[in-house]
């Protein structure tokens, strides 16, 4: 009987899975120009993402350029343990994650802000010409940026210090990118004087698609625009808050290397070396391939890692989530 | 709601993406045109290939140099067309821009080579990959010419005391080659010592009494800008050159790099642990204490310096000319000669010789080489062998005959308007003549080298050099009894010979320990050394000793171990 009923059953399952592989069949053949059309990109991403991890096997060799991938020398986890017992390492972790969290804090805050704020401008022109004055030094390159940093900052005339001498607040020119507790701190303010206007276009697209009848009805409710703001502009942008956030998280220990690099000096050295930076000049300008690969790949796992616990943590709290 | 906004958001950073990806995009398009011609210059020798019998068909070779040469025509100038109709080579050439070492990595590590490669040290790479041929049986069939000019010095030929081949033809450094002016020691603006009534410059002290007297009499320009003291370029590489060399020059050491070599025992010693170089950059200490050091000295980024120099201010350098020399540049365009810069051999002390003319004998090291996937290897060799021919060098450093020079009475001359042109339009005549663009193709001699005819090789000797000094130059110079700032230097005959040439000129295998240790010697020197200079007086020894525990910590008695290993295989193999 027992048997009878589980075979029975068996036999179920199995048309009920043949049923679903005939419905995704069909459903295949009936969107065909659809996955036709998504074809090229599956295979971009392909490409270009997947198939390059091949190269990741380097890590776990002594890679000599030339060799056939057969004749290579495996090492293991040597690379990595290299890199685990070099001090400088985690110097440049402490930097990246330093950085990084000081650009999400203030890369984060002040284009909400000015969004909002830029909101609630109702003259039209001035809106415009704010908004197009903002986002005009994303456009500039970084090599510009801090030729006018290291200008401004400059004790030669430099603005910044002639400011400060005219208010009497300093009696003798300070010398900031020679000071290495500043560095983090010019590092954050020049990344969100370049960057603020492009990052508000997001919100501000965001803003506009909150329906007009909710102000209205908050208007009759008798909110004034303190309220207005608090209770139906920054809810109405909370998804695209989070979901910048949790991707930008994701990019925490990605954080280039242009503006230290450019910005930096020998004096500062110590504050402004960042992962990248260390793995360009400790792996491949030292032809140290397989060690390069180990820093990247070592990137790549805390990403993952970033992403989704930031993902997980905002799903539990907010119910928001991008997976 | 929240659905809607989500999904708009989401489609909106798409298309920043998109964007950005799309900048990218347009950016390497105009790479691409920027390159083109060069390569359809290149199909175009190929296509029209029809094998003859003799040597000069056409044949396109690929090349790659470490060194920019923005003046590179694509052969298109007068000596690459003699050059190509001569042997029916074209080179498609690629030079490197931007971090040198790093491209050479890259290409090392491709696996795909250009048929010629000019890679300074970074060749070490390419051997380790086994991507250059052994060029010693082609030399010896195939090329006369490079035998005879590297007689007696085959030896130094030789890759390594472990590996006997041949993969470079030298062609930097050329035979005999004799220096007839100085580039170096530590520079004042002539304005200076002609105030001061041409005061000895021999010491730092004297030096720094120049300055400081000259700044007490001239605190300002006339635009009432203060005149700085002395500024330093320590912008990334130039901090050899301008702050850590001038270190053991000023204490009599020769430039072997980060490492200063006993010429008898050949002891090596990373130099900044001599306590000579302590005193030296505690001179620089003080001169920042006294305010006679330019503040920005290290946070300048090369630009500002260089931008520093032709505003005119700048009283005192210690620098190369080459490194200075667009800011200087600038001030003689405006006629400023007295704001321009002299030479002066300056140590610590005036019994120490500097040594900036420490003799190596002929280097050889940085040069040509052939990769393995080079089409016909013999004839690349007889097309570098005739560049090595008389006829070939005159060729490369002259000119055509009857138009960049003459022979009047056995003597090649250059005609005063074509001279004129080579002045004050460089870069226009060379695109268009090619002189000066392919000495670093292969093997030559050096200035003042005679040929057969008993005319130079090069058209750098001293009656020339001394026609390029401008009437204010002249004029120090003659205050000081020399006819070259090289007079004012210690003679090459006073040293003796270093007979592994230089320290910096001997590769590294790549995978020693020595490459990782001393790119940490030198990042904790480089903080180390302006954290030194710029504390209070009293606190130099302090952090001078914690530099120097941090530089054992860092193994820089290992370093200085496979240092000297290499120095004595190399004295080994060049002299045996």
């Amino acid at each position: 009987m027992k048997a009878v009923t589980t075979s029975s059953a068996g036999v179920q399952q199995q048309t009920l899975g043949k049923k679903r592989e005939r419905s995704f069949w069909r459903t295949a053949l009936r969107n065909r120009y659809l996955y036709m059309m998504s074809l090229p990109f599956i295979i971009w991403v392909f490409v270009f993402s997947y198939y390059p991890l091949w190269g990741w096997t380097m890590a776990f060799q002594k890679f000599k350029p030339a060799k056939s991938f057969w004749e290579q020398d495996w090492v293991g986890f040597d690379q990595f343990k290299i890199l685990f017992q070099d001090d400088t390492f985690y110097l440049v972790m402490r930097n990246t994650l330093a950085m990084s969290f000081m650009g999400i804090i203030a890369g984060f805050a002040v284009p909400i802000v000015f969004a909002v704020l830029l909101n609630e401008v109702k003259n039209m022109a001035f809106k415009r010409v704010a908004q197009t004055i903002s986002y005009l030094p994303h456009f500039v390159s970084w090599v510009v940026v801090a030729g006018i940093v290291s200008k401004m900052l400059s004790t030669d005339h430099g603005t910044i210090n002639e400011v400060l001498m005219w208010l009497g607040l300093i009696d003798q020119p300070i010398q900031f990118l020679a000071k290495p507790h500043y560095f983090w701190g010019i590092v954050t303010v020049s990344d969100v004087w370049k960057e603020m206007g492009w990052n508000t276009i997001i919100y501000l697209a965001a803003i506009a698609g909150i329906s007009q009848e909710m102000y209205e009805a908050a208007k009759v409710d008798g909110a004034n625009r303190i309220r207005q703001i608090w209770h139906i502009t920054l809810p109405g942008i909370r998804s695209t808050i989070i979901i910048l956030l949790i991707m930008s998280i994701g990019h925490l220990i990605q954080i280039g290397f242009e503006k230290q690099f450019l910005l930096g000096n020998n004096l500062v050295r110590d504050y402004s070396q960042v992962l990248d930076l260390y793995s360009l000049e400790y792996g491949l300008q030292m032809s140290r391939y397989s060690f390069g690969t180990a820093v990247n790949i070592f990137n790549s796992v805390v990403s993952i890692i970033l992403l989704f616990a930031a993902n997980g943590i905002f799903k539990k709290i907010t119910k928001e989530s991008i997976m | 709601m929240n659905q809607i906004s989500k999904w708009s958001s989401l489609a909106l950073s798409t298309t920043l993406v998109a964007g950005m990806l799309a900048g990218c995009g347009s950016n390497n398009d105009g790479n691409n045109e920027a390159n083109s011609p060069s390569a359809n210059a290149g199909n175009n020798a190929t296509n029209t290939e029809s094998a003859a019998p003799e040597d000069t068909s056409p044949l396109t070779l690929s090349y790659y140099s470490e060194d920019p040469s923005p003046n590179w025509a694509n052969m298109q100038d007068e000596i690459g067309k003699t050059l190509t109709e001569k042997t029916g080579i074209t080179l498609d050439a690629e030079f490197a821009v931007g971090d040198a070492v790093q491209k050479s990595s890259l290409i090392a590590a491709s696996g795909e080579y250009p048929d010629l490669i000019s890679a300074k040290q970074s060749i070490a790479k390419f051997v380790d990959a086994g991507a250059v041929l052994d060029l010693t049986d082609l030399i010896d069939k195939y090329a006369p010419h490079l035998k005879k000019l590297f007689e007696g010095n085959m030896s130094r030929l030789r890759y390594s005391d472990d590996d006997h081949a041949i993969y470079v033809i030298p062609s930097y450094n050329g035979i005999g080659q004799q220096y007839f002016n100085a580039g170096g020691g530590f520079e004042l603006q002539h304005r200076v010592v002609k105030e001061l009534g041409y005061p000895q410059i021999k010491t730092v002290a004297d030096y720094e009494k120049a300055i400081k007297d000259y700044l007490a009499l001239h605190p300002k320009d006339e635009n009432g800008n203060p005149n700085i003291g002395l500024t330093l370029n320590a912008d990334d590489w130039h901090m050899y050159i301008s702050v850590t060399n001038p270190a053991f020059f000023a204490t009599g050491g020769s430039d072997d790099g980060e490492f200063n070599i006993d010429v008898d025992t050949q002891k090596v010693t990373y130099h900044f642990r001599r306590p000579e170089e302590k005193d030296y950059f505690k001179w620089l200490n003080h001169m920042n204490a006294e305010g006679l050091l330019d503040p920005e000295s290290f946070v300048q980024k090369y630009d500002q310096y260089k931008a520093k120099i032709a505003s005119g201010r700048v009283l005192g350098l210690i620098d190369q000319d080459w490194d200075y020399g667009d800011g200087e540049k600038a001030l003689k365009a405006e006629g400023k000669f007295d704001q321009g810069y002299g030479h002066y051999p300056v140590t610590m002390s005036a019994d120490i010789k500097e040594a900036s003319f420490w003799p190596t004998g002929f280097m050889a090291g940085s040069g040509v080489a052939i990769s393995k996937d080079n089409p016909d290897p013999v004839r690349t060799i007889k097309f570098l062998d005739y560049l090595a021919s008389d006829e070939g060098q005159v060729l490369m450093n002259w000119g055509i005959e009857g138009k960049q020079y003459n022979v009047v009475d056995g003597k090649r001359v250059i005609p005063e308007d074509v001279n004129n042109r080579k002045i004050n339009d460089a870069v226009n005549f060379t695109k268009e003549t090619g002189i000066g663009l392919y000495n670093l193709l292969s093997g030559h001699y050096g200035d003042g080298v005679k040929d057969p005819s008993g005319n130079y090789y090069t058209t750098n000797f001293p009656e020339q050099i001394v026609a390029g000094f401008n009437d204010v130059e002249k004029e120090v110079l003659k205050a000081y009894n020399a006819t070259t700032w090289k007079d004012l230097f210690p003679k090459e005959e006073e040293f003796k010979v270093k007979p592994w040439g230089a320290a910096w000129n001997i590769p590294i295998p790549g995978d020693s320990e020595a490459v990782v240790i001393e790119k940490k010697l030198t990042d904790i020197t480089w903080k180390r050394i302006p954290e030194a200079i710029l504390a209070k007086p009293a606190d130099f020894d302090k952090i001078w000793d914690a530099y120097q525990q941090e530089l054992v910590k860092a193994d820089v008695e290992k370093a200085e171990k496979i240092r000297e290993d290499l120095v004595k295989a190399r004295v080994k193999l060049w002299n045996e």
